[in-house]
């Protein structure tokens, strides 16, 4: 079937595959569903972790919090990078700078607000 | 200096049938910037979360109106849809269309059950005379989790149309870009969630 010029793939030899570093495109092509597996199994054991950290309050409140929200992040990590697969683009894989960009922000808000009403609190 | 000679264009490695397509892959680049955005609403609502979760008033606490139960359903739940539509994106990249309609069947009845638990919590609280207008701790919780419910809530209609576009039209460009697209949103959802268990109901427990 001839393709529109449009709608050819991008990728030639001369030039190579488009982008460089974290933004070179990837896709996930596999036989069996292993990675798939993985990320589910990994995504249970981080949530259970987290649950019976909490339920038999293994440290002080302090740590506890820092433990949970460790998971918590790894947690989303596994999702991004299993299940989303985060670099699959046609040409460079440019969300992922937005991406980045917005985790700077939405943590950056998060944290500057506690931050700041900590002094009106005293303490967290 | 070598000109090319022959400008072939080889698809290397071969793209999905959803990228195949230049003007439908670059809606899954827009729908990235979509899901940047919706992050950042709520990353706003964890903010007012943050700051009044302290505020509970004459109010009952997080620890009083939390349970581990329904908290630990709930994540259960949308733990494991969030597996069925990655294997779902699996069977449509096989080309299987029928298994890939059922992990779809699977993942809506996950999300339902979600649904279903969420608002069993939120009517509970209300019989309790728990509500948003309590103390600004339940304003923010209700507001945050509220949003969160709704967006499953609005992913849910949406798999539904694309259940029966998929059975009318099966496997093109366009309707595989659109369940990939979805399932880009579902795990959004998943994560946000994450955060909404650890930063609200688990938090909630500690302190």
């Amino acid at each position: 079937m001839a393709k529109e010029p449009s709608e050819q793939i991008i990728w030639d030899e001369e030039r190579g595959e488009p982008g460089f570093g974290f933004i070179r495109p990837h896709f996930h092509q596999e036989i069996f569903p292993t990675s798939q597996i993985v990320g589910y199994v990994l995504s249970l054991a981080l949530t259970l972790t987290s649950f019976l950290l909490v339920i038999h309050r293994t440290f002080s409140a302090s740590p506890l919090l820092v433990a949970i929200l460790i998971l918590a992040v790894g947690q989303a990590g596994v999702q991004v990078g299993i299940f989303m697969h985060l670099r699959e683009s046609r040409g460079p894989a440019w969300q992922v700078i937005p991406l980045f960009l917005g985790f700077f922000i939405a943590g950056g808000m998060i944290a500057m607000s506690i931050w700041i009403m900590m002094f009106k609190w005293g303490g967290y | 200096m070598s000109l090319p000679v022959d400008p072939k264009v080889i698809p290397k490695p071969p793209v999905p049938l959803e990228f195949s397509v230049k003007a439908e892959s670059i809606k899954i680049t827009g729908f990235w910037m979509f899901l940047v955005s919706d992050m950042l609403i709520f990353a706003s609502l964890f903010s007012v979360f943050a700051v009044f979760r302290s505020r509970i008033m004459a109010g009952p606490t997080p620890n009083q109106i939390f349970h581990y139960g329904s908290t630990l359903l709930e994540t259960l739940l949308l733990l494991t849809s969030s597996f069925t539509v990655g294997m779902a994106i699996f069977a449509m990249r096989k080309s299987h269309a029928q298994a890939m309609m059922t992990w779809l069947v699977v993942t809506l009845v996950l999300g339902a059950g979600f649904v279903a638990t969420e608002i069993h919590e939120f009517i509970t609280d209300v019989q309790h005379g728990i509500t948003w207008h309590v103390s600004g701790f339940l304003s923010g919780f209700f507001v945050l989790v509220g949003t969160h419910g709704a967006h499953v809530s609005f992913g849910i209609a949406w798999a539904v149309t694309l259940l029966f576009q998929l059975s009318r039209r099966g496997l093109t460009p366009v309707t595989t870009r659109k369940l990939y697209t979805f399932s880009l949103y579902w795990h959004f959802l998943d994560i946000v969630w994450v955060f909404i268990f650890t930063f609200v109901y688990l938090f909630g427990k500690i302190t």
